[in-house]
């Protein structure tokens, strides 16, 4: 049975700077094509196989005020929420017609219920915004914490104390003295392990100013330590939850409530990630997604 | 930015999802190294290749990327640019047979059938035996702990990448074996590329499709347990063949592997005259479309 397939890069502003994405149009019945709705084992079938971080597949909505409905995958199981897996679907779905934004907004129907993205701009310009659950602080943190002190070594910390936060997933942000220092680190892969574990964690992001005179504001690298152990290239809710964390301390770079993050160079992308904190303190994260691989899905 | 002609297949595959996973670019001939390489690094699959206009004397010539280098030559890569090859008219197989340019040389594909039953076979580099690193023994009896072993003894085998090559007593052994991946890790910590276990089928399975049955782990390079396995399996069948212990007939079986990870795929192995290992299966093209990079 033929679907429409798109595999398209997000936070990209040239190819491959990214997080890819694959989505998959037309999971839903189409009687008049012959066509069956996918089920849930054959949905997980396909995200495995895609061996992408997260595969997509968009549906008619069914509630009202909804544009569409997405269900979103990693090659394990399928995930609430996700901020790259939203603003790429968001942007599939504008180029093949499904929907059409109105006043620059899509609502998207998920398990984590409705939920906004802003489009702003137009072609190649064109970024798509998610507005993220909200995140909650669980404890701060002293960098001399045992549990912290293996995943951050030796690492000169930032103004701000290390911080547990919860925004659907939880992380442990770590401000790091600077750009360079951040760049240079190399993740204590064991110690970042056994710190997820200890506390029900993704993992360590740690983050820095950027310095002067670049493009970005924001410096970010996430460190997955379960269950397993990578770098992510571009993490839409982790930054959304860290934006949560510097807004709660009035530490927002960038002006105006927005600032732009660099993400992933150091395992070979180059993500740009575009936050904004609104007037009434709920974030958005988004960026420019660019569509790669074209064509249709045969399973 | 140019758009070019792409295909994600699935080879040794007898339905979409049941093998291993390969993206194809075709029209590759203005990318250049650096590019194939991102290219290949953002796709997260196994292997991607890019096809070429050849040399003369070969039908094609094909790139093989991993997501960290490039390689000289692979198995499942091979055989699903012989089918991407034949499937969008680059090339014509004559006497059932195409001749492959890689960065390993010129090396012949054969082809049986059409369609959707066509199969591609590639020759494998030759399989030897190799001696293992001193203190060997205790890290296999640690990596097999409590595995029912079969009739021949584990070996170090080397046809290009290095196996461990382990016979477990059935099928069912196989099967049930919950890979130590610490233990497997550190019985390949001298390059080998990882460990595979394998049984004859049993009596029921035999009359089916398929005569043996396989498992594969790359602990030490990050993969747990690879779906589809094509050097693993050459190696195996080298293996058996200086044993005499051959399955199937005439120098032909059926290998099944990866249906303990949520695949189900199908290698079909033979051995010809001259000794040398063919390796091959089908090929399902999942998606169709362009690529722009």
């Amino acid at each position: 049975m033929s679907r429409r397939y798109l595999q398209v890069d997000v936070f990209a502003d040239r190819p491959g700077a990214g997080n890819p994405l694959a989505v998959v149009l037309d999971a839903g019945a189409c009687p008049e094509q012959g066509r069956g709705s996918l089920d849930d084992a054959t949905m997980q079938a396909i995200a495995r196989w895609t061996r992408l971080p997260e595969t997509t597949f968009v549906f008619a909505p069914t509630r009202p005020g909804a544009s569409y409905r997405v269900r979103i995958f990693s090659p394990r199981r399928e995930v609430p929420f996700a901020g790259h897996p939203s603003v790429g679907t968001a942007h599939a779905v504008l180029e093949a017609g499904l929907a059409q934004a109105v006043d620059g907004r899509l609502v998207q129907e998920g398990l984590a219920g409705l939920l906004p993205l802003a489009i702003a701009g137009q072609g190649t310009g064109r970024t798509i915004s998610v507005r993220t659950p909200r995140a909650r602080l669980i404890e701060t943190a002293d960098p001399a914490d045992p549990r912290l002190i293996g995943a951050l070594g030796d690492l000169a910390p930032g103004a701000l104390p290390p911080a547990l936060m919860d925004g659907g997933r939880r992380w442990w942000l770590a401000e790091v003295r600077d750009e360079a220092t951040l760049r240079q680190a190399a993740p204590r892969w064991a110690a970042i392990e056994a710190l997820a574990e200890a506390t029900g964690s993704m993992g360590l992001c740690a983050f820095a100013r950027a310095d002067a005179d670049h493009d970005y504001d924001l410096v970010v690298r996430a460190f997955v330590g379960a269950p397993a152990q990578f770098e992510d290239a571009a993490s839409g809710a982790a930054n959304a939850t860290l934006a949560a964390w510097l807004n709660h301390n009035g530490a927002l770079p960038g002006s105006g409530g927005r600032y732009l993050v660099s993400q992933g160079r150091e395992i070979g992308f180059d993500a740009r990630l575009q936050l904004q904190v609104d007037a009434d303190g709920e974030v958005w994260s988004g960026g420019r997604v660019r569509s790669v691989i074209r064509g249709h899905i045969d399973w | 930015m140019t758009v070019r002609r792409y295909l994600q297949l699935d080879v040794f595959a007898d339905r979409p999802g049941a093998g291993n996973p390969l993206a194809v670019v075709l029209d590759a001939q203005d990318l250049d190294e650096a590019a194939m390489q991102a290219f290949a690094a953002w796709t997260n699959l196994s292997e991607t290749i890019f096809l070429l206009p050849p040399d003369p004397g070969a039908d094609y010539r094909v790139r093989i990327f991993t997501p960290r280098q490039e390689l000289p030559f692979a198995g499942h890569p091979s055989v699903g640019a012989a089918w991407a090859v034949l499937d969008s008219g680059l090339a014509s197989a004559r006497d059932g047979a195409l001749v492959q340019q890689c960065a390993a040389g010129h090396l012949p594909v054969t082809i049986d059938g059409q369609g959707d039953g066509r199969v591609v076979g590639v020759r494998a580099p030759r399989a030897r035996r190799r001696e293992p690193a001193a203190g060997t023994p205790a890290l296999l009896d640690a990596a097999l702990a409590g595995l029912p072993r079969g009739q021949s003894a584990p070996a170090l085998w080397d046809n290009g990448p290095q196996w461990w090559l382990v016979e477990l007593a059935d099928e069912a052994a196989v099967r049930a074996m919950v890979p130590d991946l610490a233990a497997i890790t550190a019985l390949t910590r001298h390059g080998e590329v990882g460990m595979a276990v394998f049984a004859h089928a049993d009596g029921l399975s035999a009359n089916g499709d398929y005569q043996l049955v396989v498992r594969a782990f790359c602990a030490a390079d990050g993969i747990p347990e690879d779906p589809v396995t094509g050097s693993a399996n050459a190696a195996i069948a080298a293996a058996l063949a200086g044993n005499g212990r051959l399955p199937g007939h005439g120098g032909r079986y059926v290998a099944s592997q990866g249906r303990e990870i949520g695949r189900d795929g199908r290698v079909e192995v033979l051995i010809d005259d001259d000794g040398e290992v063919w390796i091959g299966g089908r090929v399902q093209a999942v998606i169709r479309g362009s690529v722009d990079w």
